[in-house]
């Protein structure tokens, strides 16, 4: 069915110092319209594990969509993945989104002890996981017999409660990663490649148009009739609510190594007033698609008045 | 510090049939008095994954302790499993019980095509992953090198609320998983032996009679020495028949398991009679076994409430 292409928002926080504050921010993100709670999957910095930091946060909302953005394949068995998404998709009634990814982040892999392979492997291992992830949650017991999985007549337990299965969203930026994304997911989240394994300033020159607007033409191809049924997401990494965009982007610009007409330009900047952030966000809609948008867990409350606006249109 | 081996119960629940209906469970176990809500970890006929099901209960219930038995070792890196106990235990403000076993069994290594390695292998793995655990909930980053697994100045986050970490629990049936427990863990499981790989069989049955279980407890005290009276002993009765003929029920099982009647009703992982029977049982187990943890499934934990609340901490 075609996608409405209509706006939602969503949070990505990597957690709280305690329960309580973890269950307040829930019910704050919430309350202010967000559709949903994504949590990231690192071993480094980032508090929560998502499973169990989502699980939490399903229980403390009402009707808050919690999900992974996005959990790196390789640290888990996709068998394993889908049981509990599926336990997951169970527990809260419905309100799951699967958000996967090939891993790329180096200190997760030196975290784990696991072998840092070449992009193309991890991908081709991402796209058999995602075989394994709708098998398992398919009503029939299946097998696959793949490279890196070998699955034998499995019926995964439980069923998820959204049919076929949980919104699969998967993340990521090269031309290979969102090839497949296009053909299997459901959600796609656009995000520069880091083909270093860490954070650079290369990734905020790939956010510029030259190269940023080609990912989408990337997907529009290879999604083919599929297009249309696809979601579109953005994390906005360099998000504010100001009077003076110029001047923010001319401070925080050369951390980037770019310009700050640069930083102005890049598919993963929103920086202005409320007006100008909802005008951009409207006619990048209609320029790629996008209409779901994600933020950190420091900007959200700032953007609570574009959520307001536009949310559900 | 010894353990006192009062009685305290824990309910296992595998199934839920909606999110309501699971709610309702941990409300009820907690309500019942029972000390912990258990989940296991297989990929067949146990349709819950543990984490997010151990959060769910703990987030609907304001005391419940919550508990994996147990997390099958191979399934999870121990990275990963140290992650996301440290979360667990600290959005439960502190209820965690990690229950952890070698994995034994074998459908779930077929259905999602992991390699059974031979049960040694196993537990040395599991015996790694203990270390790893330990050392990331610890307050210093952990360095292990292993066989298995290489963890480098790694600073798990993020520590768990209770300290040094959450209770362990290892069970198992053979020699050298009980050994393992008794040198690393705060909570043995004494089991049946499992190494058929099936749950139920002659061989489970007979390395589960009284006379098996007092080589268990003998052999568990001889590897933990003076930690012996600090560990608290648990049993997971997996079969509860609530009948006023238990002898008749006996027969049927010897004769099932090719064990004497009088034998089939000392395995621990079974309680039949009546109430006071079961009770008696409970308390006599408690006396030759140090059996204070007891574990039932969640179908009979209405059923059983009243002993619950008739022993737990005395």
């Amino acid at each position: 069915m075609a996608h409405g292409r209509t706006f939602r928002f969503g949070v990505q926080s990597g957690g709280a110092s305690s329960a309580r504050e973890w269950r307040e921010e829930a019910r704050k993100i919430e309350d202010l319209g967000y559709s949903t709670l994504f949590m990231p999957d690192h071993f480094i910095d980032t508090p929560f594990a998502p499973m169990v930091g989502i699980a939490m946060a399903a229980e403390a909302t009402e009707s808050l969509r919690v999900g992974t953005l996005v959990l790196g394949n390789d640290y888990k068995h996709p068998a394993v993945v889908a049981k509990e998404f599926a336990t997951l998709d169970v527990l809260s009634d419905g309100r799951v989104e699967a958000g996967i990814g090939a891993g790329w982040m180096r200190t997760d892999y030196d975290a784990l002890g696991l072998r840092y392979d070449l992009p193309g492997i991890r991908i081709d291992r991402l796209a058999e996981a995602l075989a394994v992830l709708k098998g398992a949650w398919g009503p029939e017991p299946f097998s696959f017999e793949g490279e890196h999985y070998n699955i034998t007549s499995y019926d995964g337990l439980p069923k998820p409660v959204q049919q076929p299965h949980p919104p699969i969203l998967v993340g990521g930026g090269g031309r290979k990663l969102l090839t497949l994304a296009a053909r299997e997911a459901d959600i796609i989240g656009f995000t520069p490649v880091a083909r270093t394994g860490e954070v650079t300033t290369e990734q905020a020159r790939e956010t510029l148009p030259a190269t940023w607007t080609e990912k989408f033409q990337w997907v529009r191809e290879a999604a083919g009739e599929r297009f249309d049924d696809l979601e579109l997401q953005i994390r906005y990494f360099f998000a504010a609510i100001t009077d003076d965009r110029r001047g923010l982007a001319e401070a925080a610009a050369p951390a980037f190594g770019i310009s700050a007409d640069e930083a102005l330009q890049s598919g993963v900047a929103l920086v202005g007033t409320v007006d100008e952030c909802c005008d951009l966000l409207v006619q990048r809609r209609e320029e790629w698609g996008v209409s779901y948008i994600a933020f950190g867990d420091n900007e959200y409350e700032a953007f609570a008045p574009v959520v307001a606006r536009l949310a559900g249109a | 510090m010894a353990h006192d081996r009062k009685f305290r119960f824990g309910v296992m629940c595998s199934h839920a049939a909606s999110a309501a209906d699971f709610r309702e469970k941990a409300r009820n176990a907690e309500a019942l008095g029972y000390s912990t809500l258990f989940v296991p970890d297989h990929f067949i006929d146990h349709p819950l994954a543990p984490m997010p099901a151990m959060a769910t209960a703990a987030a609907v219930t304001d005391t419940l302790r919550i508990g994996s038995l147990v997390l099958g070792n191979d399934y999870k890196h121990p990275v990963v499993l140290a992650r996301e106990a440290a979360t667990l235990d600290l959005l439960s403000d502190g209820r965690l019980e990690v229950g952890l076993g070698a994995g034994w069994m074998t459908a779930d290594y077929e259905k999602a095509g992991l390699e059974l390695d031979r049960p040694g292998v196993r537990i040395d793995r599991l015996e790694e992953s203990v270390a790893i655990l330990k050392g990331l909930m610890a307050d210093q980053p952990c360095t292990f090198h292993g066989k298995h697994y290489t963890v480098t100045d790694l600073d798990g986050q993020p520590k768990p609320v209770q300290q040094p970490h959450p209770p362990f629990i290892i069970g198992g049936g053979g020699p050298k998983i009980l050994g393992l427990g008794a040198r690393e863990a705060d909570i043995v499981g004494i089991n049946a032996n499992l190494r058929g790989g099936v749950a139920i069989s002659d061989d489970t049955a007979r390395s589960m009679t009284g006379v098996a279980t007092d080589e268990k407890l003998a052999r568990l005290r001889a590897a933990a020495g003076d930690r012996f009276d600090e560990l608290e002993i648990q049993s997971f009765v997996g079969f509860t028949n609530f009948t006023d003929d238990r002898r008749a029920l006996a027969e049927m099982m010897a004769s099932a398991f090719g064990v004497a009647p009088e034998e089939a009703l000392e395995i621990p992982v079974v309680l039949a009679g009546t109430l006071e029977e079961m009770i008696d049982d409970v308390y006599t187990r408690r006396e030759r076994w140090g059996m204070s943890y007891v574990v039932v499934g969640v179908d009979v934990m209405e059923q059983f409430a009243p002993a619950v609340a008739r022993l737990a901490g005395t």
